[in-house]
């Protein structure tokens, strides 16, 4: 059975891996075998600078579902460089490191940074930030997208990969964007904008005002997606969106990922990304499919 | 991973007084490895609703796991519901436990609002070995929600009550009744966990008599294992989780 998987010229042992911001500490919770088991590992987005996140209430739970607004806290680049890297590279699993710049020179600082790093197999450009001088974000602009997918490219020294937001009216568009952008695959999707109010205080509940929906109340949205975009650009697709299980993980694969991230169901279920690898392989013996690239887009018509 | 998620089977889930119950769980591995202010995360339900899991404190690891509980929302009334048998999938224990008294400690005085008691039985089951002397200051709303002290009074704490509408106790604040017993800033420490405003005026009361204590907070949950950083609180350095860094916490440390 072969389960490997190629994103750019990164190689990845089996398809299955972890959404960035949903993983614990791999060190103190995973054995090694466990964590070595899985393809690649996403950690929390990494901002230049390090930055304290949103004040509290930051989660709160939905029909099937969560909304968070935690507001990107990490160390910063040289921070998470220091100390959250090298725990990760001990582990030998291939790490995809996600990035967040407040604008293109944040961007090419942080490329450079992770340049000079080791141990990662690719970059995965978190394009949910503000897009200076507009009000929408850079996910939500074609232009602005392509634009800093192509400043990351022509200095990265790995494999790039544009994460796209699903708020906007035709992600093909930006799927496209991405890839003439020069990017080696798409991330998708990361959540969607939403709120809970509370009735008695006439308040809403997160305490950044709105927050982004995640779990399996999205993920019939996310396969949609991810099969549109299957059909639209030539680049390889990393897809998320309430994978709780094999079986969700299959209908994206099946949709056209050649990758899958496991993302929310990680607090509900820590061995989801465990059980969804094996659910997979079960599957593949099942249905006799020697190698999962062959199931990649199979969908009938 | 083993460790740290499993299935268990409940024992027993008794009904205590109005909304309150104590599950007692077969877990061993828990039992064994549990310690004072440690938690774990119950998933409640098989499907997606609740779809959290639902934390809460170890309440005493002796024969089985036990937690004391208030029904407050969904997740608690499923939990409620359950009878000897059923099966309960687990994360824990996790969090950051207790630090013990020092060796010149010789008074402990737990204060506890409501079901902020929940983490003290474990704590003076461990706490009994020693030479101490032990008071918990328990607050509740009315007679029907004082859980009986009996246990603590076995442990041989010195057990005092407030009650809101004085049905039973003192009529007032359970931070009334620091002004009934003695305590000397150099030999006591101060450990509580109730409401947050609660917890706030035991925080006043350390600062202001320089006495070293401790808190045991609560906050809405997701992964428990610190990291979609979504329990995060505020403290005199920066946002913490209360799951991963907590959930206790030095008490000079918490802003609440």
């Amino acid at each position: 059975m072969k389960l490997s998987v190629k994103i750019g010229n990164a190689i990845f042992q089996n398809p299955v891996t972890v959404a960035s911001g949903t993983f614990p500490h791999a060190e103190k919770y995973y054995s090694l075998e466990e964590v070595q088991s899985l393809g690649a590992i996403v950690p929390k987005t990494v901002t230049l600078f390090a930055q304290e996140g949103n004040p509290p209430v930051r989660i709160v739970e939905t029909p099937s579902g969560m909304l968070n607004a935690i507001g990107i806290e990490n160390p910063g680049a040289d921070g998470f460089i220091a100390k959250k890297l090298p725990p990760l590279q001990k582990t030998g699993v291939p790490l995809i490191i996600s990035v967040l710049g407040h604008n293109e020179e944040q961007f090419i600082k942080l490329t450079e940074k992770f340049n000079a790093a080791k141990g990662i197999s690719a970059l995965e450009l978190n394009l949910s930030c503000p897009n200076l001088g507009h009000k929408v974000l850079v996910a939500q602009d074609p232009k602005a997208t392509e634009r800093i997918v192509k400043t990351v490219k022509a200095i990265s020294k790995y494999p790039v990969l544009a994460k796209l937001s699903p708020d906007v009216t035709d992600i093909r568009d930006i799927a496209q964007a991405a890839e003439a952008g020069g990017a080696d695959g798409i991330s998708m999707i990361n959540t969607f904008t939403g709120m809970v109010i509370d009735i008695q205080k006439r308040r809403s509940v997160i305490g950044n005002f709105t927050g982004g929906l995640s779990g399996p109340a999205i993920r019939p949205i996310a396969v949609r997606m991810v099969h549109q975009v299957y059909q639209t650009v030539k680049i390889p697709i990393i897809a998320m969106g309430g994978i709780m299980n094999a079986e969700d993980a299959l209908q994206f694969i099946i949709a056209g990922a050649t990758m899958v991230s496991v993302g929310t169901a990680n607090f509900i279920n820590p061995r989801a990304p465990l059980d969804v690898l094996n659910g997979i392989k079960e599957y593949m013996k099942q249905q006799k499919v020697k190698d999962i690239r062959d199931l990649t887009g199979i969908l009938e018509k | 991973m083993e460790k740290l998620q499993n299935t268990y089977k409940v024992v027993s889930n008794e009904k205590l007084c109005p909304r309150f119950y104590r599950m007692c769980i077969n877990a061993p591995s828990i039992k064994k490895n549990v310690k004072p202010g440690q938690f774990i995360h119950i998933r409640v339900e098989d499907g997606l609703q609740p779809f959290f899991r639902r934390p809460f404190s170890v309440y005493r690891a002796d024969k089985y796991v036990e937690i004391f509980y208030e029904v407050v929302g969904p997740g608690t009334g499923i939990l409620a519901e359950k009878v000897k048998g059923d099966v309960l999938d687990i994360v824990g224990p996790v969090g950051t436990p207790f630090v013990l008294p020092s060796e010149k400690t010789k008074q402990v005085v737990m204060v506890a609002g409501g079901i902020g008691v929940a983490p003290f039985l474990i704590l003076s089951d461990v706490l009994k070995k020693r030479k101490l002397d032990l008071v918990l200051l328990y607050g509740g709303r009315t007679k029907g929600h004082v859980y009986p002290m009996k246990e603590f009074k076995a442990n041989g704490c010195k057990v005092m009550v407030a009650t809101d509408d004085g049905s039973v106790g003192t009529k007032g604040r359970v931070t009334q009744l620091f002004s009934k017993i003695k305590m000397d800033p150099a030999t006591t420490e101060i450990y509580t966990c109730g409401p947050n405003p609660m917890m706030a005026a035991v925080q006043d009361f350390a600062k202001k008599n320089n006495i070293k204590g401790q808190a045991a907070c609560e906050e809405v949950m997701a992964c428990a294992l610190g990291a979609c950083l979504g329990c995060s609180i505020k403290t005199t350095s920066g946002y913490k989780t209360v799951c991963y860094d907590g959930p206790v916490f030095d008490l000079a440390e918490v802003i609440f």
